[in-house]
């Protein structure tokens, strides 16, 4: 061996081992750089997992609990990174959740809507042949076992058309214009305490007639929890109290009154915010409130639980603003006679000249009505002018006054007539 | 009858009698004439309000007061024996013979209704 080619050999040999030692330099920074990588994706799995289980088992199942409106609060994720990802997880479970709440509501309240109309309806029926045989017949048991029955087939009405109503549909019966006392008696008709209730006789105001119905409705549900809620032997009073622009009607009991638990859940159903869903009604259902918030949103009164009566119990108020009240139409202007006749023995001489008989315009003769012989010859006779005319005069007034009411409200039943009906 | 009729009544007869069918007293007939004596209505429901209105205008028969009030007149029967109770009204069973209808009357009512059948 020579020198020279030792030196070769070492030379190659100092450059093979430098090109591995730089190698392996270069292959251990991969190296690390690698596992680093490694673990860093390890670490990212790891948080991707963790998140996705907190998903899964805490914020999808407390979203579904707090949209089936229990107050639960939804939690936020553990790793901010994924706020948005998952945020629109979350945003598109609760959308369909809430669309398929929506459908299932929509088509519960439809078919219960159609089928309380079945029964409402049949239920007016029932209630005009009950009312045709109590015109009928003339006897006071058969009037007996009539009235137990008109009165089962009001509350089984009334039932069915607060059914309908919390399910959309319009309270439908269209009335005429009546005081308040007809409408609270008319709500009083509907319940099963009746007879507890004490209504005082208020005359001069009534409810425009596109509310009576409604109104009867809201007050038969207050003064039927009245009823429910107190002792049998205690009275449910009624009163009125005229306010600024309005009238309240105040249903007082003497029953237990309502928690505080209570009051909150009957306020926000008066508020109206019972309708969107009848599946939250509780077991057996309590519609009343709901009822009466639907009602009261839709036509413009406001009603109040949450005063306690002087009884004890609680004191429901209704409150009706001046839109929803107008005068009531005196049924028919009396004849006021001057002094009520003392002898009962009056009307023979009435009788005597029937040779002029008034005739139809079909030409048969005409009845007249037999008054007290003193006003009969007073009335005709005077002439317009005379001191003695004061009378007449203001019947006149009052007819033509009678005749001018009956057309207007002949007139305005029309309109709100077609508001009624096609949903009803 | 009267428009009123049509409209199925908002005050049942239930509540306008308070839930009693059988009148107090077994004196009232379609055809007895009532007569009001008593000019205050304080303490009276509105239908007995409205019966001695109707009262007051001179006599009538139990089944005019029943058209008037729109009531069946079972029911009005026995409004009209608590308002006899309580001396708001007096009867008399029928009307005197002078105050009935004439025969000529009634033959005039015959034949105008022949006469246009």
């Amino acid at each position: 061996m020579d020198q020279q080619t030792l030196a070769v050999a070492f030379w190659f040999a100092l450059a093979a081992v430098l090109v591995a030692v730089v190698l392996l330099v270069r292959q251990r920074r991969i190296t690390a750089d690698l596992r680093e990588q490694a673990t860093g994706a390890q670490a990212v799995t790891d948080a991707w997992a963790a998140e996705e289980a907190h998903l899964v088992n805490a914020r999808i199942p407390a979203l579904a609990e707090s949209l089936s409106n229990r107050p639960v609060e939804v939690p936020g994720p553990v790793n901010p990174r994924f706020a948005q990802s998952h945020g629109r997880v979350l945003d598109l479970f609760a959308d369909s959740v809430q669309q398929a709440t929506a459908r299932g509501e929509q088509s519960a309240k439809a078919t219960l809507k159609s089928m309380m109309r079945a029964v409402q309806s049949l239920a007016n029926e029932q209630q005009v042949a009950i009312s045709a045989m109590q015109e009928r017949h003339d006897d006071a048991d058969v009037l007996q076992g009539l009235l137990r029955i008109d009165h089962m087939n009001s509350q089984l009405g009334r039932r069915a058309q607060a059914t309908a109503v919390l399910c959309g549909s319009w309270p439908g019966q269209q009335r005429s214009a009546s005081s308040l006392t007809d409408v609270v008696r008319g709500a009083t008709s509907r319940i099963r305490d009746y007879l507890r209730v004490n209504i005082p006789i208020e005359a001069d105001i009534a409810v425009t007639s596109r509310a009576v119905e409604p109104v009867v409705l809201a007050v038969a549900e207050l003064l039927d929890n009245g009823a429910r809620h107190s002792q049998p032997n205690t009275a449910v009073e009624v009163n009125f109290q005229q306010a600024h622009n309005g009238i309240a009607i105040m249903v007082d009991d003497a029953g237990v009154g309502m928690t505080a638990e209570e009051l909150g859940r009957a306020a926000r159903l008066l508020a109206g915010d019972g309708a969107s869903d009848i599946s939250r009604l509780g077991d057996p259902p309590q519609v009343g409130f709901a009822v009466i918030g639907v009602l009261a949103a839709r036509y413009g009164f406001r009603v109040s639980v949450d005063t306690r009566s002087p009884y004890g119990g609680v004191r429901a108020v209704v409150f009706l603003p001046t839109e929803l009240l107008t005068r009531v139409d005196k049924p028919l202007p009396t004849p006021a006679a001057p002094a009520p006749t003392p002898v009962p023995a009056a009307p023979a001489p009435a009788a005597a000249p029937e040779a002029e008989q008034k005739r139809t315009p079909g030409g048969l003769p005409k009845r007249k009505r037999r008054e007290p012989a003193g006003e009969q010859a007073a009335a005709p006779s005077a002439p317009p002018g005379s001191p003695g005319a004061a009378r007449p005069s203001e019947q006149i007034a009052a007819g033509l006054g009678a005749w001018q009411r009956g057309t207007r409200s002949g007139r305005t039943a029309s309109p709100t007539a077609a508001e009624g009906n096609p949903q009803a | 009858m009267t428009p009123h009729r049509r409209e199925r009544a908002l005050v049942r007869p239930h509540v306008v009698t308070g839930g009693r069918a059988h009148p107090t007293r077994n004196t009232f007939d379609v055809v007895t004439v009532v007569v009001a004596t008593r000019a205050s209505f304080s303490g009276l429901t509105p239908e007995k309000r409205r019966l001695m209105e109707l009262c007051r205008g001179g006599p009538l028969s139990v089944a005019e007061i029943a058209a008037h009030l729109s009531l069946p007149i079972s029911v009005t029967k026995v409004l009209l024996s608590d308002l006899f109770d309580s001396g708001h009204i007096s009867t008399h069973a029928a009307l005197p013979r002078t105050a009935h209808p004439d025969l000529q009357l009634l033959k005039d009512v015959l034949d105008g209704l022949r006469a246009r059948l």
